[in-house]
């Protein structure tokens, strides 16, 4: 009887421990993000820097990749992997800013921008869908082909002396451009994606299709419908990023939205989002591993300089590598994710 | 758990705290110019020896603080980067990076930071717009048309020496300085492009084709081709180009960084315009390096004079109040022994814009018509 009594005390404190293990990986992507703005906001109050313009550059600087990785976190819930979503942002902005200096109209604008970043995602999901193969190879292709037919269409229309790009009226997204209305466009976005991830059957499916697609698939949920959907959101978010950098700045050059599609997944696997998608995917990974993201890389760059800039990218591979091997402690050795 | 919440809880008020203390710190100054520099360029020879002359040499002589960027790959980024350097309390901007300098010279003003031109120069339109600016200082260095006249000066080179066949690099075109550079060379070398023959034609057929198209180069002068740089395909286009039996390699630019052992070990005379460093004085002496246009290094001196005179409250300006556009050529060495008289003016402590000619520039006595003197003054 006391072995008994004993033996499920002793069980009582394993579990104990086993739900406080799991709530510090579950929450270490947050204290990572509050220790890294800690660190931030140290630096700029020790040197003296002007705390009101570093905040705005810093949010500046990961809205247009926040907004753009919250989309594509439906693509990376599903198993998926995205890695034109960079290219699209730039076709996006490129085809915004060529309608605008032909037509002088700012509707015209915003749709083109919009529907050119859903287009571009349906595209590749329905190429996918087509023949039959990983979508991550379809966006292979769309990569290439959006940044060819975006360097192009600069060249050809080039305005500047300087490195070729086009631009719009240096004023014109003026409107859009403060902090307040940027975080609503992006807030109102990123909303809408917590919605449909977490409390619609869309979110629910897509993220039983990417923890186990052939269970799924026994289940009647057709992989391919919650593919095209998962990639119009993520291609809305690309619109959405494409407005939100053009209202950052007017011009666009090759090199535009050059690091999104990179940072996007380090964003996203920053903020605890397994690689595998599944049921374990969480909509805000992108919001909180964004800003860890940027921050880490902007104190790294203050404390460490611009002349060693390889080392910083080294201690940035190697914090990654450990917040991700943390992060992932609690799920990788569950049975039910694949 | 609780302890877990309230761990999370005191970083959350840490985090606010240090906030609340902060309320918009500046930066501090000093008599010596912070000095923030736009860079796309990281890697390239002539990019290394600005920035060594510029970090090295006057953060040194001046006490300035002198900072450079990461390679800033879009408007974005340049954005950015006059922001940080803004927001950190510096004084002005050095920019070596072309994205959108329109939008670099706006975020400028916007944030009452100073602004100079220190590679290439802005449009007309853009130069018009702000050269009465007070936070714009102005321009020194190569305009468009010395680009493409470098590159003429170093095709009509080759061409005069008899060559028919010749290899060209086309570096990273549509980089603007490569484009120019190039129309020069085919105009120099006496082909056409296009059929076209006149900097501005060629020029626009260029940035259409977003590259040149070897079979649109027509002529004497037989030219093949490559560009860009891939190592896994470059030094096999290379290697095509060399076996063909090319009399000479003319590169718009970093040729010297990419190929000069290939060319050498093939003995093919070969010209770059590039920048005067000692990678390239070897060259010269004991390889085919026969021809080379750069600037060197210190000719970004007279920015620096001009930064100098903004914080010091005296600003250069032209009689109707508008700040410098100074055009700056390139110095040419076809012989190792002018590499040599060159490189010697221009080492280690030893340079074209000293700080004594730098001194005689910076101050409030310093006119504009002397400043402009003293940096178009014949010094190699």
């Amino acid at each position: 009887m006391e072995t008994a009594k004993k033996t499920q005390e002793e069980r009582g404190a394993g579990f104990r421990r086993y739900k406080t293990k799991n709530l510090v990986i579950e929450l270490l992507p947050i204290i990572v993000l509050a220790l890294l703005f800690a660190i931030y906001m140290t630096v700029i109050t020790i040197r003296g820097y002007k705390m009101e313009l570093q905040l705005t550059r810093l949010f500046n600087q990961a809205i247009v990749l926040v907004t753009v990785a919250t989309g594509a976190t439906f693509i990376y819930a599903l198993g998926s992997f995205d890695i034109s979503l960079g290219a699209s942002v730039l076709f996006a902005c490129t085809m915004g800013v060529l309608t605008y200096n032909a037509t002088s109209s700012v509707a015209l604008l915003l749709l083109v921008i919009v529907a050119c970043g859903v287009g571009c995602s349906l595209l590749s999901a329905s190429l996918a869908t087509f023949f039959k193969i990983p979508p991550f190879v379809t966006t292979v292709a769309m990569m290439s082909v959006l940044s060819a037919i975006a360097t192009t269409l600069i060249n050809i229309n080039n305005t500047s002396g300087g490195t070729a790009s086009i631009t719009l009226p240096l004023n014109l997204l003026d409107p859009i451009s403060s902090v307040w209305i940027k975080a609503l466009i992006a807030g109102a976005f990123i909303l809408l994606c917590v919605f449909v991830f977490n409390f619609t059957k869309v979110g629910r499916r897509i993220k039983f299709l990417g923890g186990n697609p052939t269970c799924a698939k026994l289940s009647g949920i057709p992989a391919s419908v919650y593919t095209i959907i998962a990639f119009g959101i993520a291609g809305l978010g690309v619109g959405i990023g494409a407005l939100l950098t053009l209202a950052y700045t007017p011009s666009v050059s090759s090199g535009t939205a050059g690091s999104i599609g990179m940072n996007i997944f380090v964003a996203i696997v920053f903020g605890g989002m397994p690689i595998s998608g599944g049921a374990k995917s969480k909509i805000y990974a992108s919001l909180i591993g964004g800003f860890s993201y940027m921050l880490l890389n902007q104190i790294l760059l203050w404390l460490i300089g611009t002349s060693m800039n390889g080392v910083a990218q080294i201690i940035s591979a190697a914090l990654f590598l450990l917040i991700v091997f943390l992060t992932s402690l609690n799920y990788r050795t569950r049975l039910l994710p694949r | 758990m609780k302890k877990l919440k309230n761990a999370t809880l005191l970083l959350s008020a840490l985090g606010c705290m240090t906030l609340a203390s902060c309320g918009g710190g500046k930066g501090g100054t000093t008599a010596a110019p912070k000095i923030g520099v736009l860079v796309a360029d990281v890697s390239g020879e002539e990019a290394q020896a600005f920035r060594t002359y510029m970090t090295e040499y006057v953060a040194k002589q001046y006490g300035a603080t002198i900072e450079y960027t990461t390679a800033l790959e879009n408007a974005a980024d340049e954005k950015s980067a006059i922001e940080d350097f803004a927001g950190r309390g510096f004084d002005a901007i050095i920019s070596m990076s072309s994205s959108d300098r329109a939008a670099q010279l706006a975020t400028c003003v916007q944030n009452k930071i100073y602004y100079t031109v220190g590679s290439g120069m802005l449009d007309d339109k853009v130069y018009e717009t702000y050269k009465g600016n007070e936070y714009f200082l102005g321009q020194i260095g190569p305009s468009m048309q010395t680009e493409y006249e470098a590159g003429l000066a170093m095709g009509q080179y080759y061409k005069a020496k008899g060559v028919d066949h010749v290899g060209m690099y086309g570096a990273f075109i549509p980089n603007p300085m490569h484009v120019f550079r190039a129309a020069g060379v085919i105009v120099g070398l006496g082909d056409t492009y296009g059929e076209a023959s006149e900097m501005g034609a060629i020029v626009g057929q260029i940035y259409a084709d977003n590259g040149i198209q070897q079979a649109k180069i027509g002529g004497d002068v037989t030219v093949d081709y490559m560009a860009g740089f891939d190592p896994t395909t470059t030094y096999s286009t290379l290697g095509s180009i060399i076996g063909s039996g090319i009399d000479a390699f003319l590169s718009v630019g970093m040729a010297t960084t990419f190929f000069s052992q290939n060319l050498n070990d093939a003995k093919i005379p070969y010209g770059d315009i590039d920048a005067f460093t000692s990678s390239n004085g070897t060259n010269m002496s004991s390889g085919s390096l026969n021809y080379l246009a750069g600037k060197y290094a210190s000719s970004l001196g007279p920015v620096y004079a001009l930064i100098a005179n903004a914080k010091n409250g005296h600003s250069i300006r032209d009689a109707q109040g508008n700040a410098p556009s100074i055009s700056q050529s390139y110095a040419v060495a076809t012989s190792s022994e002018e590499f040599t008289a060159l490189a010697a003016k221009e080492s280690g402590d030893t340079r074209i814009f000293s700080k004594e000619v730098l001194d005689s520039m910076i101050g409030d006595s310093v006119t504009y018509d002397a400043f402009v003197e003293a940096v178009q003054k014949e010094r190699i």
